[in-house]
């Protein structure tokens, strides 16, 4: 199963998003927006929109999965464990 | 100038600088707290995206190793702190590369950017890379 399994058996996504305060961290409930619980739900939602928004700022995304090298993607995935975001780079 | 008005004006200067100290203290805590705090949270980022091998090369020897996915006798050498980033191939330094973030982020921050980039996004990071030749 996707995500990382805490005590008490909630299973927890995270967006990491760079920044110049180190990276900026949102988790969410995977398994309790399954079954529609609303706080879940909107964590999603508002993890979905940081993606988007930064995605549109020309940053790139990739999917964190243990024991594998990271994956870029294209869109929110809520079922990730781990999503980290870069911002856009440059040459120097 | 005599030598009791000399050690006067040192006391003097002495004096000012104790009373300014406290409130340029004040002034610059937030930001040295902020940016101690962006640093923590840079390095533990780095420590979930490496493995205990990887961080020990990059704290021991102040780079960290990222082969390439698309060219097995390739590798990249990401140093720990800004600098270029030099490209080996069979075991010589063929080129460095020069990338960076359009926004400012924390050292270790930019050792992660450099790996993810490498190992899920190649292409595009040669494509933006700027590239200078080694001839030596």
């Amino acid at each position: 199963m996707d995500g990382v399994d805490y005590e008490g058996g909630t299973t927890v996504g995270m967006l990491r998003v760079m920044s110049r305060r180190g990276d900026d961290r949102l988790t969410w409930d995977e398994q309790k927006a399954q079954v529609g619980d609303p706080e879940a739900l909107a964590a999603v939602r508002e993890a979905e929109r940081i993606f988007t928004q930064e995605r549109a700022k020309g940053a790139t995304a990739f999917r964190m999965v243990p024991g594998k090298q990271a994956q870029r993607i294209e869109k929110f995935d809520p079922m990730a464990e781990q999503i980290v975001m870069v911002p856009r780079v440059v040459g120097g | 100038m005599s030598p009791i008005s000399q050690v006067l004006a040192v006391l003097c200067w002495v004096i000012i600088a104790l009373a300014i100290a406290p409130m340029v203290w004040l002034v610059l805590q937030p930001y040295m707290k902020g940016l101690s705090r962006a640093e923590r949270r840079a390095s533990d980022l780095l420590r979930d995206m490496l493995t205990p091998e990887q961080f020990h090369q990059l704290a021991g020897r102040g780079y960290l190793e990222v082969p390439s996915p698309t060219e097995p006798r390739r590798l990249y050498r990401v140093p720990r702190y800004k600098g270029y980033v030099q490209v080996i191939e069979n075991g010589r330094a063929t080129m460095r590369l020069c990338l960076q973030p359009a926004e400012s982020l924390p050292d270790a921050d930019v050792v992660v950017l450099h790996k993810l980039m490498i190992e899920a996004n190649e292409e595009t990071y040669l494509q933006k890379a700027n590239k200078y030749v080694c001839l030596d």
